[in-house]
């Protein structure tokens, strides 16, 4: 998810020296890298998880947002007091009820930028459709939207903003008057002359890529419950958040209480970056949870859920690659144009999807001319902001769609293409054109194990036989790289107002011998409860299960932004080991008085102290109780506080790869599109707990499916979202994704406290275009290109047709007769 | 996405339901609600008053009578997917139930409430279409009978008057030597089709004696391809014969063009989807003579 | 505006006798969740799409966004609360938790009660048949293929069949 400036310097390459512990000691049971079965299972598998809307508090109340119907209109009444007068209705309010709430701004020292004012309630003018212009609080969500009907707007229409290219270059429709564009930022990337060396190069490949608007689509609506106490003047929202620490930090900003803000993330039901940023509903419940002195619980239903949550990807995408006849890539040079909705989201801002594309456009490979520019256009839709994978999977889908073309027009085989242009183990760091700096990290590798796990060479057999017979198959290959848990460095160079490179942890041991380890991370499906507690374990020699994780509350932690950009595992992971590891040298001191021996002979290991080559042990307990409780035992100056608290920033970021290989059949006739396999081969460095790597590469590949076949937000020219229900916003289900192989590899490890490796966003990354590839690969003998995603059966059609390939009458040119045509059902 | 307030009305007899329709101006009947309660949790339809039929026994049956199955309007997709008497004399139906939404849908969703919805791409309204079915009627004026071409009026209207309810569909035995098929193309399992078609073909000593083709998702109503049956009617079976037939399937279709299809890509599926499934039928209806 | 009269229910749920006062209205999924405080049961989309909420009504699977609570009169109804415990997990429960078939575990009690269904009225023959029986269930964090192995290994097991 972060952002990335041009000219990182390289920093320190060489591998993490392996500690002493994990040369001395062989007895501390291992958990990092065990499949670990999960902690929070129990409870969620029982629905005993509690996700805000389960919550219940005493004079709780709930709200309905009135949202707007228009995408652009100027707001010129509103009239409420039917709505007031309504069965079971507390209250309604407009922007003129929250006028003491100044507007989110999300700032940026970033050259070329304008910041849009975002208002809680519509002020003035309404910008896309779910925008929320005024609330109701009534005695139940039945009785709250009986009221919203009874709210009349007066709106005079403004031009709609719906094609990015126009809304670029008009000075007419636009969306943030004080501007004069709707171009609100705009950034070049540049190393060497990608110019002139395209218009020499020898050969050279173009296209115009178009990737559509997606919706995250947790399937946990948004849902936010406000409680403030009035004798303490203190606001706790519970919130579906991925980020509680910003969302404390800029709720007691925006409602002027410091101090008084405490925002915790219960289980939250998924977020895929959507939930990563400061929403308008927030910032209402809290406000009218204080103006009411109730609790105020909003819980979104899967409507404005689609109209409103933040939507992802949405470029458009002019790219060039040249290169010479033995294939060697000389220069790439790319237009890219974000979409980016109504309003600058907080804290990313509207440029974190669109510059990621040009930023990680170059990709894994040595190209030495890169020039990238890109343009954030507002439109009158809803905002987008991080949607797993961020920019990437776009500039993937260009990139590797580029890479095919070229493969094509040279003759070559896309895999040896590949292999001609990847960074080579020996290459290592090598700055790309945009600037970022890919450490060491098995490229070359992981394509060579993906094609191995997918018999590459047996598979283009097996195509061409395929072929022969009529049929259209389709192998599709895509390579990137991303950089994962990064540090301070590379985040704050945009100049957002927040580090996100930084995770303090506490871990502790209680008066009764407890574990509890405190992180700023906040996990919403990512295992972290698992994960960290097998890292905290290891270390300290308890079992996982005896560390109990605090994750996902402000109050918690000093600081601590929450998950989000396959951070937590990195830094959330790196700072439990680095605080967990001062907290054994503690025990270690204590229990070496308790047991009389030195230092370096105790060992800790499944919930026990004990000392080397002998039985004399004690349990975390005793040792819990000696220096808490038992005022003999311990001398003063020995009673060490249980204790340690570091923190961890990585300071750059580390480099994941992956290599996805997708086999694809679609049907000649109909062009519906059949996934037969779908290879990963990724290198997240070491591996924490093989299942949840597992897991999270499924989910993200599934994610990535939907993009390339399935799923798009349609706007009509009014900007009326048409796809605002899961009938016509289409997700995959299970039998649209097929089983998916998954092979890790190590190449070297990352340089960082555990050698991991972020990998939470990578199978939503490549999945789109290996998908593509392949859909273009089985189309390749009728000349099409695969330009756009989704692509969709009906994309397809028209793409065939107007290749002229389709066989003029039914059956023609197939291979038929009734006995092939059997239904599948008796198969 | 609460639904609007209504009155609720649960009725144990046909009588009584026709009662309860006739004392309300603004009164829906609620059987397996999997289109009725999400069009009024979206506040799409507001009735005042819901007459709950499920308690009527009398509508879950299907059974055989003179000539055909009756199939109550309350039966189950899952129900006529797995019932004996249809696996026996209508196999098309299960094929065509597997199409239908997801399990838990097929566990509650009816017969009836298909119909009566009359979504242009559903399956029942298809085979309804396809299997010549009578559609049963009860009314304040007593029982009437509709045939699909006329009950089936626009995309989600039907010909049942204010105070009716549709009560069953009768579904009279395919002729001797016939065999059917039915297949759709969907984006999804389980979503609705972008075109379906169904077949029925009877042969007679290799000739065909009898043809139905039933188009459903290109137009407003399920439809019945007349000259493609034409075409067939009276010919010795072949392959070519049937990909003629198949061809002449789009003859006078004009689809919608919606979101996730145009119309030209509807027109081009007719052919396709109608030879794959007239062959089906053939061939099956060759298995039915031997 | 337009208010019903309430309606008087009695239903049984999990094993246990409720009498409540309900409006026509409320969903069979708000009445669990809300009057019954049986909050296990998930609500996604409330148009009967992503089946989160998905229980068993009088045996057999149900969205219960797309029933009232009225409607279940005189049913049986089984939440996911009827499963196991979490010190004491269902088989279904074991099996997914073992092959990590859950993670942000929203849209998991929908699956379990869908999962219970197919396992008693389903052949399951071919992973086909399993994703087929599952398609009415959105999950959009695992992909998918945990579940499809939890439920083979359950399917194997009712079979007799050695995985």
């Amino acid at each position: 998810m972060p952002m990335n400036d041009a000219a990182f310097q390289p920093g320190p390459s060489t591998p993490v020296p392996l500690s002493e512990d994990d040369v001395l000691v062989s007895s501390r049971p291992k958990y990092v890298g065990k499949p670990v079965q999960r902690l929070e299972d129990p409870r969620l598998l029982t629905g005993a998880g509690r996700y805000v809307a389960d919550m219940v508090i005493n004079r709780m109340v709930h709200v309905a947002f009135l949202r707007s119907d228009q995408s652009h209109a100027r707001i010129l009444a509103i009239r409420t007091e039917a709505a007031r007068a309504a069965t079971g209705v507390i209250g309604v309010y407009t922007a003129a009820d929250f006028s003491d709430i100044p507007p989110v701004v999300a700032t940026s020292r970033m050259r070329n930028y304008h910041a849009t004012s975002n208002p809680a309630l519509a002020v003035d003018k309404v910008r896309y459709v779910g925008e929320p212009v005024a609330v109701v609080v009534a005695k139940s969500r039945y009785l709250a939207e009986d009221a919203l009907a009874l709210i009349e707007v007066d709106y005079e229409p403004l031009d709609a903003v719906i094609e990015p290219e126009a809304a670029a270059a008009s000075t007419t429709a636009l969306l943030h008057d004080q501007f004069g564009t709707n171009v609100i930022f705009e950034r070049v990337f540049q190393t060497g002359e990608a110019s002139q060396v395209l218009a020499a190069a020898p050969l050279s490949v173009k296209g115009r890529f178009r990737f559509h608007r997606k919706s995250p689509l947790f399937m946990e609506n948004r849902s936010y419950l406000a409680e403030y106490d009035r004798g303490r003047d203190l606001l706790t929202l519970h919130s579906s958040t991925q980020i509680p620490g910003i969302v404390r930090d800029v709720l007691s900003s925006l409602l002027a209480m410091p101090g008084k803000v405490r925002v915790v993330a219960p289980d939250v039901g998924g977020g895929f970056g959507g939930k990563g940023s400061l929403y308008q509903e927030e910032i209402i419940v809290s406000a009218l949870a204080r103006k009411l002195g109730r609790p105020v619980k909003f819980v979104s239903d899967r409507m404005e859920d689609l109209a409103s949550s933040s939507q992802g990807f949405d470029e458009l995408v002019e790219a060039e690659l040249g290169f010479d006849e033995t294939g060697r890539f000389l220069a790439l040079k790319a237009d890219v144009l974000g979409d980016i909705g109504a309003y600058s989201i907080y804290p990313w801002t509207a440029a974190l999807e669109p510059v990621q594309v040009v930023s990680f456009l170059p990709g894994a490979y040595k190209i030495p001319n890169y020039f990238g520019r890109v343009r954030g256009v507002a439109t009158s839709k809803a905002p987008t902001g991080p949607y797993r994978g961020v920019g990437r999977p776009t500039s993937v889908f260009v990139l590797e769609r580029l890479v095919d073309m070229a493969a094509h027009k040279l003759g070559m085989d896309p895999k040896d293409l590949r292999h001609r242009n990847l960074v080579g183990a020996d290459e290592f760091p090598y700055r790309i054109g945009s600037g970022i700096i890919w450490e060491r990290s098995g490229f070359v590798e992981c394509l060579d194990r993906a094609c191995e796990v997918i018999d590459y060479e047996a598979l283009r057999q097996r195509q061409q036989a395929a072929r022969k017979q009529g049929r259209w198959l389709g192998i599709g290959i895509a390579t990137y790289a991303e950089l994962t848990g990064i540090g301070s460095r590379i985040s704050v160079a945009p100049g957002m107002p927040i580090n996100t490179g930084n995770e303090s942890a506490t871990v502790r041991i209680d008066s009764t011998g407890a574990v509890t380890a405190i992180f700023g991370v906040a996990s919403h499906g990512q295992s972290l409860e698992t994960t960290l507690a097998q890292i905290v374990a290891e270390e300290l020699g308890v079992r996982p299960q005896d560390v109990e994780i605090v994750h996902g509350d402000s109050a918690a932690t000093a600081h601590g932004t929450g998950t989000y950009a396959s951070r937590s595992a990195v830094i959330g992971g790196g700072a439990a080991i680095l605080t967990t590891r001062a907290l054994r040298e503690k025990v270690k001191r204590v229990a070496s008085h308790l047991l009389e021996a030195s230092v370096e002979d105790i060992e800790t290991g499944d919930g026990r102290i004990f000392v080397r080559g002998t039985d004399h042990q004690i349990t975390f307990a005793e040792l819990a109780r000696a220096v808490y409780s038992d005022m003999q035992t311990l001398p003063l100056d020995k009673r060490e506080k249980l204790e340690a608290s570091e923190s961890f920033d990585p300071y750059l970021g580390t480099t994941t790869t992956a290599t996805h290989i997708a086999l694809v059949e679609i049907d000649p006739e109909t062009y519906g599109v059949k996934l037969q396999r779908f290879v990963v081969a990724e290198d997240c460095g070491r591996m924490i707990n093989p299942l949840v790597v597992d897991g999270q590469v499924h989910g993200g590949v599934a994610q990535g499916i939907g993009a390339a076949l399935l799923e798009e937000l349609v706007f009509d020219g009014q900007g009326q979202l048409l796809t605002a229900s899961l009938v016509d916003y289409m997700v995959p289900t299970a039998v649209e994704v097929p089983a998916i192989e998954v092979s890790h590899l190590e190449s070297v490890l990352p340089n960082n406290p555990g050698g991991f490796r972020g990998m939470g966003e990578g199978g939503t990354i490549g999945a789109p275009a290996a998908v593509a590839n392949a859909i273009a690969d089985a189309l390749a003998p009728l000349g099409i290109e695969i330009f756009e995603l989704p692509a969709t059966p009906e994309r397809l059609f028209r793409l065939i047709s107007a290749a002229g390939a389709i066989p003029g009458k039914a059956g023609a040119g197939f291979p038929s007769g009734i006995a092939q045509e059997t239904n599948a059902m008796e198969e | 996405m609460k639904p609007a307030p209504f009155d609720y009305l649960a009725v144990t007899s046909i009588d009584e339901a026709v009662r309860a329709l006739q004392a309300s101006c603004d009164a829906k009947i609620i059987a397996g609600g999997q289109s009725l309660v999400p069009m009024m949790n979206f506040r799409l339809v507001q009735p005042e008053l819901l007459v709950d039929i499920n308690r009527i026994a009398a509508l879950s049956q299907i059974t055989e009578t003179t000539g055909g199955l009756t199939i109550g309007a309350l039966v189950r997709h899952v129900e006529s997917q797995k019932s004996q008497l249809t696996i026996r004399h209508f196999p098309v139906i299960a094929e065509a139930m597997h199409h239908v939404a997801h399990v838990a849908i097929r566990n509650r969703g009816t017969i009836g409430g298909s119909l009566v919805h009359a979504d242009p791409a559903a399956e029942w309204p298809l085979l309804a279409t396809l299997l010549d079915a009578e559609l049963e009627i009860h009314g304040p004026d007593g029982e009437r009978r509709a045939i699909p071409a006329e009950f089936f009026l626009g995309p989600l209207v039907t010909d049942l008057q204010e105070g009716e309810l549709l009560t069953a569909a009768h579904l009279p035995y395919l002729p001797a030597g016939a065999g059917a098929a039915f297949d759709e193309f969907a984006q999804r399992a389980g979503d609705f089709a972008i075109v379906s078609v169904g077949a029925v073909v009877a042969l007679r000593d290799g000739v065909i004696a009898e043809a139905r083709l039933a188009l459903g998702g290109v137009g407003d109503t399920p439809l019945r391809a007349q000259a493609a049956e034409t075409h067939l009617v009276g010919k010795p079976l072949s392959d070519g014969l049937l990909a003629q037939a198949a061809t002449l399937a789009v003859e006078g279709l004009e689809p919608n063009t919606d979101l996730h299809a145009s119309s030209e890509y509807r027109l081009h599926l007719v052919p396709i989807l109608a030879r794959r499934v007239l062959a089906t039928a053939a061939r099956r209806a060759r298995g039915a003579c031997e | 505006m337009r208010m019903s009269r309430t309606v008087d229910i009695e239903l049984t749920v999990n094993g246990e006798s409720f009498a409540e006062t309900v409006e026509p209205r409320l969903l069979l999924s708000d009445f669990l969740r809300e009057t019954l405080g049986l909050t296990g049961t998930h609500v996604g989309c409330e148009h009967g799409i992503c089946g989160a909420c998905t229980v068993r009504v009088n045996g057999v699977s149900a969205r219960s966004c797309l029933m009232f609570a009225v409607q279940a009169d005189g049913a049986t109804v089984e939440t996911v609360e009827s499963l196991g415990t979490v010190s004491s997990l269902h088989r279904i429960q074991e099996a997914f938790r073992k092959h990590h078939a859950l993670q942000c575990g929203f849209c998991t009690p929908g699956f379990l009660m869908t999962v219970k269904d197919l396992l008693e009225r389903h052949p399951l023959t071919t992973n086909a048949d399993i994703r087929d029986g599952l398609s009415g269930n959105i999950c959009r964090c695992t992909g998918y293929d945990h579940i499809v192995k939890a439920v083979r290994e359950l399917a194997n097991e009712r079979d007799g069949v050695a995985s």
